[in-house]
């Protein structure tokens, strides 16, 4: 751990813009849900990074928050596309329009 | 040592994340995304986060991922169409992403050399001790919240998941004449009109 | 009452017609609007004759009253009040203005009968006699303008009464922009008097005048007799007369006879102090008259519409005056101009009754012989004939043969000219008016008249309003004349002489000598007249073979028309079409397209942004919080 706290803010920081471009950019519901998991494990090694780097645990309660928020945000999510697919709808973000206007 | 593992998780983190992003197969990318949960384990454990690194690894890539495997495999075929690249504003869209990224590590690197060094801790930092500890005493209202939260979310994928909860007969009856939400007359109507279905459900 | 009062009521009578009609007028009968219209050019008339009385009972040296109404206009050291002049020259013609007009809207009660809009006839005629008043009674040039620039309006206004004829709207709107060039004459003028004497009264700038440079006044008047050259039709801005024929008759009695085309005269008298100064000027005016009367007259020589004859003849009459009052003799061409605005009144009038028995026929070859079927105005027709050829006792025979006399008195170039063409236009004046009575109202009727004057007999000749105003009309052209017997009595001129003295006297014997020529050569004229067209022989046929290539041109009006096309019309036109292509469509229409284009395109830059997809809607969010980081950033550094 001789980088400082540059490297891994660069990291994360890396891991973020990674996840947001595939939110973005893709058109799959499953791949923007994959894509939103980067960027909260991304905010997520932050957190960590930044509790060994000042020595107080409390990051790494809010790192399982952020875990448990997630996962339960996951189910929503593919109970979403689930419900979609048997609905029958195309599955691509691009035609799920209804918002419009 | 501890420089050569992180550079080497760090570098098998981005990787599969890039692999998540440019992936066609949703469920190559689903297996990428599991790489990167392991390395960042890996970073974490690097980071004396013991308890979290295992949460990550038996919560994050052992649940979730195994929940997201299920429901492609459920969708199968469904589940893989992507065939045109670009759309509505990608071009725009690489341009942000770049220009956080750029921000960010401008804003780290600009600090005043803080916190260049790991501060010292114990042995049990980052303990289950330490870390129940505090989630019973000084963060029990958010281990309380969380625990409604996990419940709602159970609620809501049972309820998602489930589709129809009615009797046999009345689930045949198409959605529209259950009266489903919306009003009946008026989508009758407009059904009748020969409107699309998306038209009437909006 | 004093006089002055008198003429404000004189001003406002019309006026209070005009809007007791326009308010009014929509919900009475036609009757009721007529009859009031009638009205209050009535109680102008009788309020005329008051201010006459007034000012008689007053000395002679104290006849010049200005009233002022409120100061109407100050700015800088500009302050112009609404103030009237009242003094013997206005009020003659004020007498006219409202006597004439009076006589005409009460005519029109019959003529109008049965159009559709006859109360909009009755409103923009009391909107003339109104303007016209205003004109007379200038008490500064700037109420002058604005009576000026009225009258245009009101005459453009009845011009083109008849709108649904695209003749008369070309015609109308013809007067109206040459009539527009005259005020543009006018402006100038004034522009240099104010800049020059600072006042824009009518008698404090004629005192002032003495002191301007002499190049000044003489661009003063110059561009004063444009004006006057413009409202009177005379040459070379005279092509609007024919035209504007189109209008209605008692319109063309009003208007193109007795009073509007007179303001130029009457501009000329009141400002004879600048037009005294600047002599070259006042030889002009003389000379256009001159060239004028000769040019009218000869095309009137070959006119067939019964309205253009007399058009054409108003023309030169009003040459008559312009030469009078550009030789000195402003009082002798006044009082042509009262005489003619009898008889020229009177011979527009009883041609409107032609015109109204013959179902608005115009055309004199398709009349003749109508005195056997309209015996009262054919008399009637001969008494203003007689008037207008200048044969005693008729009233034109007093004022031409002044003129002619003053003519004679000038003994200069001028005045000779003056006085030989004045005495051959007698002779053609003669000729061909008396060749319009001879082929309208003698010999052999043509079926067209029979056909239609049998469908009136039993019925009179024409509407009672219309014979018993050609009636006075017709005594006034018997008696006017007697204002200015020689020898016995020189009311006219004494009564004008202080506001427009005569600056010659012609002797006895040359006054003898102008009327026993001229009135030889009227009757020469008259005997001309009935032995080529009295007796229906072949003798017309046979002049106009003879005379084939001078009567196209004489009847192509001396190709003026087609020479302001050429000269003005065309490259207007053109310039108009190269404007609106160049500039009106690209630029003006292009920039109202720009402004509706570029709320097109911004409406749909921004629906671009509701366009339901949720990555954009994820795109928008990462935009914004990259913004507010590098907000952050730059506000932090």
């Amino acid at each position: 751990m001789s980088p400082g706290i540059g490297s891994w803010i660069t990291l994360s920081a890396a891991l973020f813009s990674i996840g947001l471009a595939g939110v973005m950019l893709r058109r799959n519901p499953l791949v923007i849900l994959l894509s939103l998991e980067i960027m909260l494990n991304a905010g997520n090694l932050l957190l960590v990074a930044m509790a060994r780097y000042l020595g107080n645990n409390e990051g790494h309660v809010l790192a399982l928050v952020v875990m448990a928020v997630a996962a339960a945000e996951v189910v929503v999510g593919l109970g979403l596309i689930v419900a979609l697919a048997r609905r029958g709808s195309s599955l691509d973000v691009d035609d799920l329009k209804g918002l419009a206007g | 040592m501890q420089t050569v593992i992180f550079y080497l998780a760090g570098a098998t983190c981005l990787g599969s994340a890039l692999a998540v992003v440019m992936q066609r197969n949703p469920f190559q990318a689903a297996l990428s995304l599991i790489l990167n949960l392991f390395s960042l384990a890996v970073l974490f454990f690097v980071l004396q986060g013991d308890f979290v690194g295992v949460a990550q690894v038996l919560v994050y890539a052992g649940a979730v991922m195994v929940m997201f495997l299920f429901v492609i495999a459920y969708l199968g075929d469904r589940a893989h169409l992507e065939l045109r690249r670009g759309g509505v504003g990608s071009g725009a869209a690489a341009v942000v992403g770049i220009a956080i990224f750029l921000e960010i590590t401008i804003s780290a690197h600009r600090s005043n050399g803080a916190l260049s060094a790991p501060a010292s801790v114990t042995e049990s930092f980052g303990s289950p001790e330490r870390i129940g500890a505090l989630l019973l005493t000084d963060h029990l209202l958010a281990f309380e919240v969380i625990s409604l939260l996990l419940l709602v979310g159970a609620i809501a994928g049972v309820v998602l998941g489930a589709g129809n909860l009615l009797p046999r007969q009345e689930a045949r009856r198409p959605a529209v004449e259950r009266g489903a939400l919306f009003d009946l007359a008026r989508a009758r109507s407009e059904l009748e009109a020969g409107e699309d279905m998306r038209e009437v459900l909006k | 009452m004093s006089a002055t009062t008198l003429a404000w009521i004189v001003l406002a009578a019309p006026m209070a017609g005009l809007f007791y009609n326009l308010i009014v007028g929509s919900s009475v009968s036609r009757k009721h609007a007529t009859w009031a219209a009638c009205a209050s050019v009535l109680v102008s008339f009788a309020a005329a004759v008051g201010v006459l009385i007034a000012l008689l009972q007053r000395s002679p040296d104290d006849r010049q009253l200005v009233s002022t109404g409120w100061t109407w206009l100050s700015g800088g050291q500009l302050h112009e009040g609404f103030s009237i002049l009242v003094d013997p020259l206005s009020a003659v013609m004020l007498l006219v203005v409202s006597g004439v007009g009076f006589l005409i809207h009460a005519y029109s009660v019959g003529y109008m009968h049965g159009d559709r809009e006859e109360k909009r006839f009755f409103a923009y005629l009391n909107l003339f006699v109104f303007s016209m008043l205003l004109l007379v009674l200038a008490g500064n040039f700037l109420i002058l303008l604005i009576g000026w620039g009225l009258v245009g309006l009101s005459s453009y206004l009845l011009i083109g009464y008849w709108w649904e004829r695209p003749a008369a709207v070309q015609a109308a709107k013809k007067a109206f922009v040459m009539n527009a060039i005259g005020d543009v004459g006018i402006a100038l003028a004034l522009f240099l008097l104010w800049g020059h004497t600072h006042s824009l009264d009518v008698l404090g700038t004629f005192s002032a005048v003495d002191s301007l440079p002499g190049s000044t006044t003489t661009w003063i008047a110059g561009l004063l007799l444009v004006g006057a050259i413009a409202k009177s039709a005379q040459l070379p801005l005279h092509t609007w007369l024919p035209d504007a024929m189109e209008g209605p008759t008692p319109v063309s009695a009003l208007i193109h006879a007795a009073t509007m085309v007179t303001a130029g005269v009457y501009l000329v008298a009141r400002c004879w102090p600048i037009f005294r100064a600047a002599p070259e000027v006042s030889d002009l005016t003389a000379l256009i008259g001159v060239a004028t009367l000769t040019m009218a007259g000869l095309i009137a020589l070959v006119q067939t519409d019964i309205k253009r004859v007399i058009a054409y003849s108003t023309m030169s009459q009003i040459g008559y005056m312009f030469c009078a009052v550009g030789i000195g003799a402003t009082s002798a061409g006044m009082f042509h101009l009262v005489t003619h605005a009898f008889f020229k009144a009177l011979l527009f009038l009883g041609a409107g009754v032609v015109i109204h028995a013959l179902a608005d026929e115009q055309d004199i070859r398709k009349m003749g012989g109508l005195g056997r079927y309209l015996p009262y105005t054919r008399t009637l027709m001969w008494i203003g004939a007689l008037a207008l050829a200048g044969v005693p006792p008729f009233a034109g025979f007093f004022s031409k043969d002044q003129i002619l006399a003053a003519g004679l008195a000038r003994a200069d170039w001028v005045g000779y000219l003056v006085f030989g063409f004045g005495l051959a236009g007698a002779f053609v004046t003669a000729l061909y008016t008396f060749r319009m009575i001879f082929i309208v109202f003698h010999g052999e009727p043509t079926s067209f008249a029979r056909t239609h004057a049998e469908k009136h007999a039993g019925h009179g000749e024409g509407p009672f309003s219309m014979i018993w105003t050609i009636s006075v009309l017709a005594l006034g052209a018997v008696t006017i004349g007697f204002l200015e017997l020689p020898g016995v009595s020189h009311a006219m001129r004494t009564f004008l002489e202080p506001v427009a003295p005569n600056a010659l006297e012609a002797s006895t014997s040359q006054e003898t000598l102008a009327s026993l020529l001229a009135v030889s050569l009227g009757v020469i004229g008259i005997g001309a007249a009935w032995l080529l067209y009295g007796r229906r022989s072949d003798a017309p046929r046979k002049v106009a073979e003879q005379t084939a290539p001078l009567e196209s041109v004489l009847q192509r009006k001396l190709g003026f028309d087609e020479l302001y096309d050429w000269a003005f019309h065309r490259p207007a036109v053109a310039l108009a079409r190269g404007g609106a292509r160049a500039w009106e469509g690209p630029v003006v229409t292009g920039s109202m397209d720009l402004v509706g284009a570029t709320g097109g395109w911004l409406s749909r830059v921004l629906g671009a942004g509701q366009s339901g997809l949720v990555r954009v809607y994820a795109l928008v969010l990462a935009l914004g919080l990259a913004a507010l980081a590098a907000w952050f950033m730059a506000g932090a550094s």
